[in-house]
Protein backbone atom coordinates (compact mmCIF):
# COMPACT_ATOMS: atom_id res chain seq x y z
CA UNK A 1 0.00 0.00 0.00
CA UNK A 2 1.22 3.76 0.98
CA UNK A 3 4.75 4.28 2.04
CA UNK A 4 5.23 5.04 5.73
CA UNK A 5 6.23 9.04 4.87
CA UNK A 6 2.76 8.94 3.13
CA UNK A 7 1.12 7.26 5.83
CA UNK A 8 2.11 9.72 8.32
CA UNK A 9 1.27 12.66 6.32
CA UNK A 10 -2.19 11.45 5.24
CA UNK A 11 -2.83 10.38 9.23
CA UNK A 12 -1.89 14.15 9.87
CA UNK A 13 -5.24 15.16 8.13
CA UNK A 14 -7.47 12.25 9.83
CA UNK A 15 -8.76 14.56 12.72
CA UNK A 16 -10.41 17.15 9.99
CA UNK A 17 -12.60 13.49 9.87
CA UNK A 18 -13.44 12.66 13.07
CA UNK A 19 -17.71 12.38 13.88
CA UNK A 20 -18.78 13.77 10.59
CA UNK A 21 -22.35 12.93 9.92
CA UNK A 22 -23.44 12.50 6.57
CA UNK A 23 -25.97 10.78 4.61
CA UNK A 24 -25.61 7.63 1.72
CA UNK A 25 -25.98 8.76 -1.85
CA UNK A 26 -24.76 6.00 -3.62
CA UNK A 27 -23.10 1.97 -2.82
CA UNK A 28 -21.91 -0.81 -4.20
CA UNK A 29 -20.91 -4.37 -2.87
CA UNK A 30 -17.68 -4.98 -4.30
CA UNK A 31 -17.07 -8.75 -4.27
CA UNK A 32 -13.80 -8.62 -6.92
CA UNK A 33 -11.09 -6.52 -4.54
CA UNK A 34 -7.98 -5.24 -5.94
CA UNK A 35 -4.48 -5.64 -4.37
CA UNK A 36 -4.71 -5.12 -0.63
CA UNK A 37 -8.13 -5.25 -0.21
CA UNK A 38 -8.72 -9.56 -0.51
CA UNK A 39 -8.73 -10.22 3.11
CA UNK A 40 -12.16 -7.64 3.13
CA UNK A 41 -13.72 -9.01 0.52
CA UNK A 42 -16.61 -8.84 -0.39
CA UNK A 43 -17.14 -5.00 1.25
CA UNK A 44 -19.17 -2.13 0.81
CA UNK A 45 -18.53 1.31 -0.69
CA UNK A 46 -20.67 4.37 -1.61
CA UNK A 47 -20.08 8.03 -1.72
CA UNK A 48 -21.16 9.87 1.55
CA UNK A 49 -22.51 13.55 1.26
CA UNK A 50 -21.80 15.37 4.45
CA UNK A 51 -23.92 18.62 5.89
CA UNK A 52 -21.68 21.17 4.45
CA UNK A 53 -22.61 19.09 0.98
CA UNK A 54 -18.92 17.96 0.21
CA UNK A 55 -19.11 14.55 -0.71
CA UNK A 56 -16.30 11.73 -0.40
CA UNK A 57 -16.00 7.79 -1.45
CA UNK A 58 -15.89 5.58 1.44
CA UNK A 59 -16.07 2.16 2.81
CA UNK A 60 -19.27 1.54 4.92
CA UNK A 61 -18.69 -0.95 7.59
CA UNK A 62 -20.26 -3.26 10.25
CA UNK A 63 -23.49 -3.71 8.58
CA UNK A 64 -24.93 -5.79 5.25
CA UNK A 65 -25.95 -4.77 2.17
CA UNK A 66 -29.19 -5.18 2.83
CA UNK A 67 -28.90 -2.54 6.12
CA UNK A 68 -28.56 0.31 3.81
CA UNK A 69 -31.09 2.48 2.12
CA UNK A 70 -30.83 6.37 -0.01
CA UNK A 71 -30.30 8.83 1.97
CA UNK A 72 -29.27 6.76 5.33
CA UNK A 73 -27.86 8.34 8.15
CA UNK A 74 -23.82 7.73 8.55
CA UNK A 75 -21.44 8.79 10.65
CA UNK A 76 -17.92 8.48 10.49
CA UNK A 77 -15.03 6.36 12.06
CA UNK A 78 -11.51 5.85 11.82
CA UNK A 79 -10.65 1.94 10.93
CA UNK A 80 -7.49 0.15 9.20
CA UNK A 81 -6.74 0.49 5.71
CA UNK A 82 -5.73 -2.63 3.75
CA UNK A 83 -3.73 -5.36 5.29
CA UNK A 84 -0.43 -4.56 6.79
CA UNK A 85 2.42 -6.96 7.60
CA UNK A 86 3.84 -7.35 10.81
CA UNK A 87 6.40 -4.45 10.37
CA UNK A 88 4.75 -2.30 8.33
CA UNK A 89 3.35 0.92 9.28
CA UNK A 90 -0.16 0.28 9.94
CA UNK A 91 -2.25 2.71 7.86
CA UNK A 92 -5.80 4.29 9.10
CA UNK A 93 -8.64 6.18 7.30
CA UNK A 94 -11.32 6.99 7.41
CA UNK A 95 -14.78 4.64 6.52
CA UNK A 96 -18.42 5.68 7.73
CA UNK A 97 -20.92 3.34 9.67
CA UNK A 98 -24.76 3.42 10.02
CA UNK A 99 -26.15 5.95 12.37
CA UNK B 1 -9.12 20.46 -40.32
CA UNK B 2 -8.47 17.65 -42.60
CA UNK B 3 -6.12 15.00 -41.72
CA UNK B 4 -5.84 11.65 -43.74
CA UNK B 5 -5.90 8.49 -42.10
CA UNK B 6 -3.38 7.01 -44.23
CA UNK B 7 -2.69 3.67 -42.98
CA UNK B 8 -4.04 1.26 -39.96
CA UNK B 9 -2.97 -0.97 -38.02
CA UNK B 10 -4.34 -3.85 -35.45
CA UNK B 11 -3.57 -6.82 -33.33
CA UNK B 12 -5.39 -9.75 -32.21
CA UNK B 13 -7.21 -8.19 -29.30
CA UNK B 14 -6.89 -11.00 -26.11
CA UNK B 15 -4.68 -12.88 -23.88
CA UNK B 16 -1.15 -12.59 -25.99
CA UNK B 17 0.81 -15.18 -23.49
CA UNK B 18 3.60 -14.88 -26.38
CA UNK B 19 3.71 -11.63 -27.32
CA UNK B 20 5.66 -8.90 -25.26
CA UNK B 21 4.20 -5.51 -25.76
CA UNK B 22 7.26 -4.71 -28.10
CA UNK B 23 6.26 -7.37 -30.13
CA UNK B 24 2.26 -6.11 -29.78
CA UNK B 25 3.61 -2.71 -31.03
CA UNK B 26 5.45 -3.40 -33.85
CA UNK B 27 2.94 -5.51 -35.00
CA UNK B 28 0.00 -3.03 -35.15
CA UNK B 29 3.34 0.10 -36.24
CA UNK B 30 4.36 -1.94 -39.42
CA UNK B 31 0.82 -2.82 -40.49
CA UNK B 32 0.10 0.97 -40.43
CA UNK B 33 3.35 1.71 -42.19
CA UNK B 34 2.80 -0.71 -44.65
CA UNK B 35 -0.77 0.29 -45.41
CA UNK B 36 0.12 3.79 -45.40
CA UNK B 37 3.14 2.87 -47.75
CA UNK B 38 5.26 4.79 -45.45
CA UNK B 39 8.85 3.89 -43.79
CA UNK B 40 10.01 4.57 -40.57
CA UNK B 41 12.46 7.15 -41.89
CA UNK B 42 9.44 9.00 -43.72
CA UNK B 43 8.04 9.64 -40.74
CA UNK B 44 8.34 12.89 -38.75
CA UNK B 45 7.52 11.66 -35.25
CA UNK B 46 5.86 8.82 -33.17
CA UNK B 47 3.03 9.01 -29.97
CA UNK B 48 2.68 5.96 -28.12
CA UNK B 49 -0.60 5.81 -25.61
CA UNK B 50 -0.17 3.95 -22.86
CA UNK B 51 -1.30 4.04 -19.36
CA UNK B 52 0.20 1.23 -17.00
CA UNK B 53 3.16 -0.47 -18.95
CA UNK B 54 5.47 1.24 -16.48
CA UNK B 55 3.79 -0.62 -13.56
CA UNK B 56 3.19 -3.97 -14.80
CA UNK B 57 7.03 -4.21 -16.25
CA UNK B 58 8.79 -1.68 -15.09
CA UNK B 59 10.09 0.04 -18.76
CA UNK B 60 9.18 3.84 -19.13
CA UNK B 61 9.93 5.93 -21.68
CA UNK B 62 8.08 4.23 -24.16
CA UNK B 63 8.18 7.05 -26.73
CA UNK B 64 11.84 6.00 -26.99
CA UNK B 65 11.39 2.51 -26.95
CA UNK B 66 9.07 1.91 -29.63
CA UNK B 67 11.28 4.34 -32.00
CA UNK B 68 14.16 1.76 -31.19
CA UNK B 69 12.29 -0.92 -32.40
CA UNK B 70 11.39 0.90 -36.05
CA UNK B 71 14.86 2.71 -36.14
CA UNK B 72 13.57 5.91 -36.13
CA UNK B 73 15.27 8.92 -34.85
CA UNK B 74 12.78 11.94 -35.27
CA UNK B 75 10.46 13.44 -32.50
CA UNK B 76 9.28 10.72 -29.93
CA UNK B 77 6.63 11.14 -27.14
CA UNK B 78 4.50 8.72 -24.67
CA UNK B 79 1.01 9.99 -23.91
CA UNK B 80 -0.74 9.25 -20.87
CA UNK B 81 -4.61 9.94 -19.85
CA UNK B 82 -5.49 6.42 -18.39
CA UNK B 83 -7.88 4.75 -20.45
CA UNK B 84 -7.75 8.20 -22.62
CA UNK B 85 -4.02 7.86 -23.58
CA UNK B 86 -5.46 6.35 -27.32
CA UNK B 87 -7.39 9.01 -27.93
CA UNK B 88 -5.20 11.57 -26.28
CA UNK B 89 -2.23 10.38 -28.26
CA UNK B 90 -3.96 11.24 -31.43
CA UNK B 91 -5.31 14.61 -30.59
CA UNK B 92 -1.92 15.82 -29.76
CA UNK B 93 -0.40 14.17 -33.01
CA UNK B 94 -3.04 16.57 -34.90
CA UNK B 95 -2.35 19.53 -33.35
CA UNK B 96 1.14 19.29 -34.51
CA UNK B 97 0.08 18.43 -38.04
CA UNK B 98 -2.03 21.18 -38.26
CA UNK B 99 0.88 23.64 -37.12
CA UNK B 100 2.82 22.01 -39.44
CA UNK B 101 5.45 21.22 -37.65
CA UNK B 102 5.33 17.81 -38.52
CA UNK B 103 3.80 15.89 -41.67
CA UNK B 104 3.88 12.05 -40.73
CA UNK B 105 2.91 10.75 -37.66
CA UNK B 106 2.70 7.15 -36.05
CA UNK B 107 0.43 7.07 -33.15
CA UNK B 108 0.21 3.36 -31.66
CA UNK B 109 -1.94 2.35 -28.97
CA UNK B 110 -0.55 0.04 -26.95
CA UNK B 111 -1.20 -2.15 -23.51
CA UNK B 112 -0.05 -5.14 -21.84
CA UNK B 113 -2.26 -6.48 -18.90
CA UNK B 114 -1.89 -10.30 -18.81
CA UNK B 115 1.25 -10.47 -17.29
CA UNK B 116 0.31 -9.93 -13.83
CA UNK B 117 -3.25 -11.21 -11.89
CA UNK B 118 -6.24 -9.75 -11.88
CA UNK B 119 -6.22 -7.56 -8.40
CA UNK B 120 -2.81 -6.72 -9.27
CA UNK B 121 -3.96 -5.29 -12.42
CA UNK B 122 -7.49 -3.99 -10.56
CA UNK B 123 -4.88 -1.90 -8.47
CA UNK B 124 -3.06 -0.78 -11.21
CA UNK B 125 -6.08 0.62 -13.03
CA UNK B 126 -7.88 2.69 -9.74
CA UNK B 127 -4.35 4.90 -10.77
CA UNK B 128 -6.87 6.27 -12.65
CA UNK B 129 -8.98 7.49 -10.12
CA UNK B 130 -8.44 9.71 -7.23
CA UNK B 131 -6.56 9.16 -3.70
CA UNK B 132 -10.03 9.03 -1.60
CA UNK B 133 -11.11 6.45 -3.93
CA UNK B 134 -8.16 3.86 -3.68
CA UNK B 135 -8.23 4.23 -0.47
CA UNK B 136 -11.99 3.28 -0.04
CA UNK B 137 -10.99 0.37 -2.26
CA UNK B 138 -13.21 1.38 -5.02
CA UNK B 139 -12.05 -1.00 -8.05
CA UNK B 140 -13.13 0.63 -11.37
CA UNK B 141 -16.49 -1.53 -11.49
CA UNK B 142 -16.95 -0.04 -8.06
CA UNK B 143 -17.06 3.43 -9.74
CA UNK B 144 -19.20 2.59 -12.71
CA UNK B 145 -21.71 0.67 -10.76
CA UNK B 146 -21.68 3.73 -8.17
CA UNK B 147 -22.80 5.84 -11.89
CA UNK B 148 -25.64 2.69 -12.72
CA UNK B 149 -26.75 2.41 -9.10
CA UNK B 150 -27.64 6.31 -9.52
CA UNK B 151 -29.31 5.97 -13.22
CA UNK B 152 -31.32 3.24 -12.26
CA UNK B 153 -32.83 4.41 -9.21
CA UNK B 154 -33.31 8.07 -11.31
CA UNK B 155 -34.61 7.12 -14.50
CA UNK B 156 -35.71 3.17 -13.72
CA UNK B 157 -33.22 2.18 -16.31
CA UNK B 158 -33.47 -1.54 -15.89
CA UNK B 159 -30.53 -4.66 -15.12
CA UNK B 160 -31.67 -5.93 -18.34
CA UNK B 161 -31.20 -2.64 -20.21
CA UNK B 162 -27.83 -2.76 -18.85
CA UNK B 163 -27.42 -6.37 -20.17
CA UNK B 164 -28.94 -5.20 -23.66
CA UNK B 165 -25.36 -2.99 -24.13
CA UNK B 166 -23.10 -6.01 -23.21
CA UNK B 167 -25.36 -8.09 -25.75
CA UNK B 168 -25.59 -6.14 -29.01
CA UNK B 169 -21.22 -5.45 -28.57
CA UNK B 170 -20.66 -9.66 -28.22
CA UNK B 171 -23.19 -9.43 -31.62
CA UNK B 172 -20.82 -7.57 -32.93
CA UNK B 173 -18.02 -8.92 -32.49
CA UNK B 174 -18.67 -11.88 -33.44
CA UNK B 175 -18.14 -10.41 -36.80
CA UNK B 176 -14.69 -9.12 -36.40
CA UNK B 177 -12.26 -11.50 -36.34
CA UNK B 178 -9.78 -9.53 -34.13
CA UNK B 179 -12.27 -9.40 -31.21
CA UNK B 180 -10.87 -10.95 -28.20
CA UNK B 181 -14.41 -12.60 -27.56
CA UNK B 182 -16.50 -13.29 -30.42
CA UNK B 183 -18.65 -15.45 -28.98
CA UNK B 184 -22.42 -14.50 -29.17
CA UNK B 185 -24.29 -14.14 -25.67
CA UNK B 186 -27.95 -13.53 -24.60
CA UNK B 187 -29.16 -11.02 -21.41
CA UNK B 188 -29.73 -14.07 -19.27
CA UNK B 189 -26.50 -15.14 -19.20
CA UNK B 190 -25.46 -11.46 -18.18
CA UNK B 191 -27.43 -11.72 -15.55
CA UNK B 192 -26.84 -15.05 -14.53
CA UNK B 193 -22.98 -14.68 -14.40
CA UNK B 194 -21.18 -14.00 -11.45
CA UNK B 195 -21.50 -10.74 -9.67
CA UNK B 196 -18.09 -8.25 -9.48
CA UNK B 197 -20.17 -4.66 -7.99
CA UNK B 198 -23.36 -4.79 -7.24
CA UNK B 199 -25.57 -4.17 -9.83
CA UNK B 200 -22.56 -5.29 -12.48
CA UNK B 201 -21.82 -8.98 -12.93
CA UNK B 202 -18.80 -10.21 -14.73
CA UNK B 203 -20.58 -9.38 -18.29
CA UNK B 204 -21.19 -5.92 -17.79
CA UNK B 205 -17.67 -5.33 -17.67
CA UNK B 206 -15.03 -4.69 -20.18
CA UNK B 207 -12.19 -7.62 -19.83
CA UNK B 208 -8.64 -7.54 -19.37
CA UNK B 209 -7.00 -7.38 -22.59
CA UNK B 210 -3.58 -7.36 -24.17
CA UNK B 211 -3.32 -5.35 -27.89
CA UNK B 212 -1.95 -2.57 -30.09
CA UNK B 213 -3.49 -0.31 -32.54
CA UNK B 214 -1.73 1.58 -34.82
CA UNK B 215 -2.51 4.96 -37.42
CA UNK B 216 -0.55 6.86 -39.48
CA UNK B 217 -1.71 10.36 -39.95
CA UNK B 218 -0.64 12.71 -42.50
CA UNK B 219 -1.12 16.34 -43.62
CA UNK B 220 -0.75 15.79 -46.92
CA UNK B 221 -2.57 13.98 -49.34
CA UNK B 222 -0.96 10.73 -49.49
CA UNK B 223 0.38 10.82 -53.15
CA UNK B 224 0.92 7.09 -52.95
CA UNK B 225 -2.39 6.17 -51.17
CA UNK B 226 -3.76 4.94 -54.22
CA UNK B 227 -4.70 1.15 -52.85
CA UNK B 228 -8.04 2.71 -51.18
CA UNK B 229 -11.39 4.28 -52.78
CA UNK B 230 -11.77 6.70 -50.54
CA UNK B 231 -9.48 9.03 -48.38
CA UNK B 232 -11.07 9.24 -44.85
CA UNK B 233 -10.06 12.38 -42.88
CA UNK B 234 -10.23 13.29 -39.05
CA UNK B 235 -11.93 16.82 -39.22
CA UNK B 236 -12.50 16.98 -35.43
CA UNK B 237 -11.12 15.97 -32.05
CA UNK B 238 -12.13 17.51 -28.86
CA UNK B 239 -10.47 17.18 -25.17
CA UNK B 240 -11.89 18.11 -22.28
CA UNK B 241 -11.57 17.31 -18.13
CA UNK B 242 -13.82 17.02 -15.30
CA UNK B 243 -13.05 16.36 -11.22
CA UNK B 244 -10.97 13.16 -11.00
CA UNK B 245 -12.85 12.34 -8.39
CA UNK B 246 -16.09 11.11 -8.96
CA UNK B 247 -17.40 12.05 -5.68
CA UNK B 248 -16.61 15.68 -6.69
CA UNK B 249 -18.81 16.11 -9.77
CA UNK B 250 -21.74 18.04 -10.03
CA UNK B 251 -23.57 14.49 -11.32
CA UNK B 252 -23.27 11.10 -11.08
CA UNK B 253 -25.09 10.41 -14.63
CA UNK B 254 -23.94 12.25 -16.81
CA UNK B 255 -20.45 12.52 -18.07
CA UNK B 256 -20.24 16.54 -18.79
CA UNK B 257 -16.55 16.14 -20.41
CA UNK B 258 -18.19 14.03 -22.93
CA UNK B 259 -20.94 16.85 -23.92
CA UNK B 260 -17.86 19.57 -23.81
CA UNK B 261 -15.59 17.25 -25.96
CA UNK B 262 -18.22 16.29 -28.11
CA UNK B 263 -19.63 19.87 -29.03
CA UNK B 264 -15.61 20.91 -29.58
CA UNK B 265 -15.43 18.04 -31.99
CA UNK B 266 -18.51 18.65 -34.00
CA UNK B 267 -17.87 22.56 -34.37
CA UNK B 268 -14.27 21.76 -36.07
CA UNK B 269 -15.83 19.50 -38.44
CA UNK B 270 -18.51 21.67 -38.86
CA UNK B 271 -21.63 19.10 -38.55
CA UNK B 272 -24.17 18.45 -35.77
CA UNK B 273 -24.67 15.33 -34.05
CA UNK B 274 -27.52 14.30 -36.52
CA UNK B 275 -24.94 13.98 -39.06
CA UNK B 276 -23.56 11.29 -37.28
CA UNK B 277 -24.11 7.77 -38.77
CA UNK B 278 -22.06 5.10 -37.11
CA UNK B 279 -19.90 6.00 -33.71
CA UNK B 280 -17.26 4.05 -31.50
CA UNK B 281 -17.93 4.57 -27.81
CA UNK B 282 -15.95 3.84 -24.42
CA UNK B 283 -18.11 0.95 -22.62
CA UNK B 284 -15.40 0.03 -20.67
CA UNK B 285 -18.57 -0.94 -18.48
CA UNK B 286 -22.10 -1.44 -19.79
CA UNK B 287 -23.32 2.23 -17.96
CA UNK B 288 -20.68 4.19 -19.62
CA UNK B 289 -22.81 3.15 -23.31
CA UNK B 290 -25.85 3.83 -21.56
CA UNK B 291 -24.50 7.51 -20.44
CA UNK B 292 -22.68 7.92 -24.25
CA UNK B 293 -25.63 7.75 -25.66
CA UNK B 294 -26.93 10.42 -23.61
CA UNK B 295 -24.09 13.09 -23.35
CA UNK B 296 -23.03 12.91 -27.02
CA UNK B 297 -26.51 13.90 -28.14
CA UNK B 298 -28.06 10.69 -29.52
CA UNK B 299 -31.18 10.43 -27.21
CA UNK B 300 -32.28 12.67 -24.29
CA UNK B 301 -30.50 12.07 -20.97
CA UNK B 302 -31.92 9.02 -19.36
CA UNK B 303 -33.40 7.41 -22.21
CA UNK B 304 -30.00 5.57 -22.86
CA UNK B 305 -31.20 2.09 -21.61
CA UNK B 306 -34.90 2.32 -23.97
CA UNK B 307 -32.69 4.03 -26.86
CA UNK B 308 -30.17 0.71 -26.75
CA UNK B 309 -32.45 -1.71 -25.99
CA UNK B 310 -34.70 -0.43 -28.68
CA UNK B 311 -32.24 -1.93 -31.20
CA UNK B 312 -31.46 1.55 -32.50
CA UNK B 313 -27.50 0.89 -32.26
CA UNK B 314 -27.33 -2.29 -33.60
CA UNK B 315 -25.42 -2.73 -36.87
CA UNK B 316 -28.62 -3.21 -38.71
CA UNK B 317 -30.04 -0.09 -36.94
CA UNK B 318 -30.39 3.43 -37.22
CA UNK B 319 -27.11 4.29 -35.73
CA UNK B 320 -24.76 1.63 -35.29
CA UNK B 321 -22.42 1.62 -32.23
CA UNK B 322 -19.51 -0.37 -31.59
CA UNK B 323 -19.54 -2.32 -34.29
CA UNK B 324 -15.94 -3.72 -33.33
CA UNK B 325 -17.21 -5.05 -30.45
CA UNK B 326 -16.81 -2.26 -28.09
CA UNK B 327 -14.59 -2.79 -25.48
CA UNK B 328 -16.71 -4.99 -23.83
CA UNK B 329 -16.28 -8.01 -26.55
CA UNK B 330 -13.71 -6.61 -28.81
CA UNK B 331 -11.49 -5.90 -25.21
CA UNK B 332 -9.88 -3.34 -23.94
CA UNK B 333 -6.11 -2.95 -23.79
CA UNK B 334 -6.54 0.21 -21.99
CA UNK B 335 -3.87 2.31 -24.04
CA UNK B 336 -4.85 0.82 -27.23
CA UNK B 337 -8.46 1.87 -27.32
CA UNK B 338 -8.61 5.21 -28.53
CA UNK B 339 -6.15 4.58 -31.48
CA UNK B 340 -8.33 1.16 -32.14
CA UNK B 341 -11.77 3.08 -32.55
CA UNK B 342 -9.89 5.39 -34.90
CA UNK B 343 -8.82 2.13 -36.77
CA UNK B 344 -12.61 0.95 -37.32
CA UNK B 345 -14.55 3.88 -37.79
CA UNK B 346 -11.83 4.13 -40.51
CA UNK B 347 -12.39 1.13 -41.81
CA UNK B 348 -16.03 1.29 -41.78
CA UNK B 349 -16.04 5.04 -43.67
CA UNK B 350 -13.51 3.10 -46.29
CA UNK B 351 -15.91 0.28 -46.97
CA UNK B 352 -13.26 -2.17 -45.82
CA UNK B 353 -15.22 -3.36 -42.75
CA UNK B 354 -16.07 -6.88 -43.74
CA UNK B 355 -19.07 -8.88 -42.64
CA UNK B 356 -19.57 -5.83 -40.16
CA UNK B 357 -19.57 -3.27 -43.08
CA UNK B 358 -22.35 -0.37 -42.88
CA UNK B 359 -24.07 0.62 -46.22
CA UNK B 360 -23.49 4.66 -46.89
CA UNK B 361 -21.58 6.13 -44.27
CA UNK B 362 -20.43 9.32 -44.60
CA UNK B 363 -19.88 10.67 -40.74
CA UNK B 364 -18.31 8.64 -37.89
CA UNK B 365 -17.45 9.63 -34.49
CA UNK B 366 -15.56 8.11 -31.50
CA UNK B 367 -15.58 8.69 -27.96
CA UNK B 368 -12.79 8.18 -25.75
CA UNK B 369 -12.80 8.05 -22.27
CA UNK B 370 -10.11 8.49 -19.35
CA UNK B 371 -11.23 6.94 -15.65
CA UNK B 372 -14.64 7.95 -14.24
CA UNK B 373 -15.01 10.65 -17.15
CA UNK B 374 -12.26 12.73 -16.00
CA UNK B 375 -10.84 12.93 -19.46
CA UNK B 376 -12.58 12.79 -22.50
CA UNK B 377 -11.71 12.89 -25.81
CA UNK B 378 -14.06 12.85 -29.33
CA UNK B 379 -12.88 12.40 -32.78
CA UNK B 380 -15.30 13.12 -35.55
CA UNK B 381 -14.44 11.23 -39.34
CA UNK B 382 -15.69 11.94 -42.97
CA UNK B 383 -14.81 10.65 -45.86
Amino acid sequence: MSSPVQIWRQHKKLHNYLNKVGKLVVWTKIYAPPAGFEHQAPYLVGIVEFEDKSRMPLQIVDCEEEDLKSNQKVVTVIRRIGKTKVEDVIEYGVKVKLI
Amino acid sequence: MKIAVAGTGLTKFGEAWDKSLEDLALEASQEALNEARVTSNELDAIFVGNMLYGKVSGQDHLGSLISSLLNFKGASFRVEGACASGGLAIHLSLQSLIAGTYKNILVVGVEKMTDVSAPEISSYLMGAGSEGERLAGLTFPGLYALMAQAHMKKFKTSREDLAQVAVKNHYHASLNSKAQFQSIISVEQVLSSTSISSPFTLFDASPITDGAAAVVLSSVIPAKAGIHTNNVFITGSGVATDDIDLSSRDSLVELKATKQACQIALKQAGVEISDINIAEVHDCFTIAEILAMEDLGFCPKGMGGKFISQKNTYLEGKLPVNTSGGLKACGHPVGATGVKQIVEITHQLRGSAGKRQVKNLKVGLTQNVGGTGATVVVHILQT
